[in-house]
């Protein structure tokens, strides 16, 4: 094991040199594959940006360093024309100038006042008044639950800047006692209000990345910080994307299972059947048959679920029930001896109280 | 998916500030500000008259006392917000474009009341009353509105006309302003004729890019 080690020590060192010469490895980074799709990067980023966070990481010196090795690789991997130059040239080939900072990546992903660790919590301080939340209903498919997704959206939204002069602000009503004469007061309500500088409320836009992350359930939320209504005297309200899975044609979801019907001629329920069912990222179910399937026989393939939420490498079920499509038309006189002859079953008619389980 | 413990530091909320001036969007190529989505939640700005589309928990004093919709000067209010939905179950997934003389149902975001009109007459003008109708998205038949606009789809930069599929009048804009204990708001009602009152565009809010759908046929501007 040591002499091994100290090999790929070597090794390394060497790559590590080499590619600080060249430039920054941004796959690496990210921890991706060369081949990964934009989504496997916004995926990638997004977990990353928050384990590196300098805020997360106060106690490392490098964290602030690596936070924008992070940036950067995102900003470069993400958008089609600078991955393929840097596929190319590598990091020097990169054309001119970077770059909006770091920060405005991050904000894509979590909002305008981003995801601050450590002091105040918002909801503590009720002091500041804040503006109205807004939670978005976010409608998502099956494939999209099974495989993740990232949806791009663009949030248009009123801020409050600086405008030239004062205004009023933090209106109240008052009790103001007035004297009429010696010992005669009167007591008169007024509106008494403060200066503040002037805002105005200006109409921004940004780009916000909503990640569906595999095995997302009903109702879950993902919010994204000051990205709400403004208020003119105190902070935005938040976002919320509220996940709504809809309805699927063939599959039914039921936790981390999935259900399914498949509807199988008489022919085939009798003398058995091979069949695949595509999944919902495309890939075979392969099913095969060799006995009888009798109608609401139930078929079960572990690990062909939906991935768990909290653990994308466990896997629910997928049941398959079949029923048995019969014949249409009425068999001929000929048809009935036949089936008489072929099944050799004699007549059965048992009277029972199915409904009530005997 | 996040837990509790968030915070932020004044130093971080100024960058934050300062960031959201610098230019937006990575790598988005800018061809107008795009289309209009199914999913898409906005507000909905009347160009003539200056106000936005609005609801809120008050019922009309008359008509068929229903829940108003009115037109609010404000910009910052969040009961301006109204989803924008496809006129049947699945017809329109999200992220599709919405087409000019598409049926579309607007389900106003804070009460999940759809926009909604009726033989009634409207309090103020006598026009007919347009009011905010169903529970929790879930409506009637007249929930359905056109959106009437030039070209294929509707742009987020145009001016488009909402037509009633049931009655065939336009969301309007007249001017006509309520009294307490909705001071200054305007009443929104359908007129008949299609007019410089009934023109609408959409402003602040959350706008679902389209998906990338090779089939959709996109045209670029």
């Amino acid at each position: 094991m040591a002499p091994q080690n100290l090999g790929t020590f070597c090794l390394l060192l060497l790559y590590l040199i080499g590619t600080v010469i060249a430039g920054r490895d941004f796959y690496k980074i990210l921890g991706v594959p060369r081949s990964a799709s934009i989504k496997d990067i916004k995926k990638a980023y997004r977990k990353l940006a928050l384990q590196l966070h300098p805020d997360r990481n106060p106690d490392d010196p490098r964290a602030q360093e690596k936070f924008q090795d992070l940036g950067a690789a995102y900003e470069v991997l993400s958008d089609s024309e600078k991955r393929k130059q840097y596929d190319t040239y590598g990091e020097e080939g990169l054309k001119e100038g970077h770059q909006s900072s770091h920060g405005d990546i991050f904000s894509h992903f979590f909002g305008d006042f981003g995801f601050m660790f450590g002091g105040t919590p918002r909801q503590q301080d009720r002091n500041i008044p804040r503006g109205s939340d807004i939670i978005v209903d976010l409608e998502v498919t099956l494939e999209e639950v099974y495989a993740g997704n990232f949806v791009e959206v663009v949030r248009n939204k009123p801020v409050a800047r600086q405008a030239p002069g004062k205004r009023k602000c933090n209106c109240r009503q008052e009790m103001r006692t007035t004297q009429l004469g010696p010992g005669r007061f009167q007591m008169t309500q007024e509106v008494v209000c403060d200066e503040c500088p002037n805002v105005k409320l200006v109409n921004e836009e940004r780009t916000l990345e909503v990640e569906i992350e595999p095995g997302v359930r009903d109702a879950m939320e993902y919010p994204f910080i000051g990205e709400g209504e403004p208020h003119v005297d105190g902070e935005p309200g938040d976002l919320r994307f509220r996940i709504k899975v809809v309805k699927h044609p063939i599959f039914e979801r039921r936790g981390d299972d999935l259900y399914t019907n498949v509807t199988i001629s008489l022919v085939e329920s009798l003398v058995g059947f091979d069949m695949d069912i595509t999944h919902l990222d495309g890939h075979k179910v392969h099913i095969s048959r060799d006995k009888i399937t009798r109608p609401g026989a139930k078929l079960w393939k572990k690990g062909e679920g939906l991935p768990n939420f909290d653990n994308n490498n466990i896997k629910g079920s997928l049941i398959i029930t079949f029923d048995v499509d019969f014949p249409k038309e009425q068999l001929t006189e000929e048809a009935r001896e036949g089936v008489k002859q072929l099944l050799k079953q004699g007549s059965v008619q048992k009277v029972y109280n199915g409904l009530q389980g005997y | 998916m996040w837990s509790a413990g968030r915070g932020r530091a004044a130093g971080a909320a100024l960058l934050g500030l300062l960031l959201a001036l610098s230019v937006p969007g990575s790598g988005a190529a800018k061809t107008g500000a795009g289309v209009v989505t199914c999913g898409s939640v906005l507000k909905l700005f009347n160009t003539q008259h200056r106000v936005r589309l609005h609801s809120h928990d008050v019922k009309y004093g008359s008509g068929s006392g229903q829940q108003s919709v009115t037109g609010v000067e404000a910009s910052d209010d969040a009961n301006s917000y109204w989803r924008i939905r496809s006129g049947s179950e699945g017809g329109c997934p999200r992220g599709s474009p919405v087409r000019c003389g598409q049926a579309v149902r607007l389900t106003h975001v804070l009460t999940g009341k759809n926009l909604h009109t009726h033989h009634f007459p409207s309090p103020l003008s006598n026009n007919q009353e347009v009011s905010a109708f169903g529970e929790d998205g879930e409506g009637d038949d007249l929930d359905l509105w056109i959106v009437r606009c030039s070209g294929k789809h509707w742009e987020r930069e145009a001016a488009v006309r909402f037509q009633h599929v049931g009655t065939s009048v336009f969301l309007s804009v007249t001017g006509e302003q309520y009294g307490s204990p909705i001071r200054g708001q305007h009443e929104v009602h359908g007129m008949p004729s299609a007019n410089t009152h009934n023109t609408w565009k959409a402003m602040e809010g959350i706008f679902i890019k389209p998906s990338v759908d090779p089939s959709a046929g996109h045209d670029e501007l």
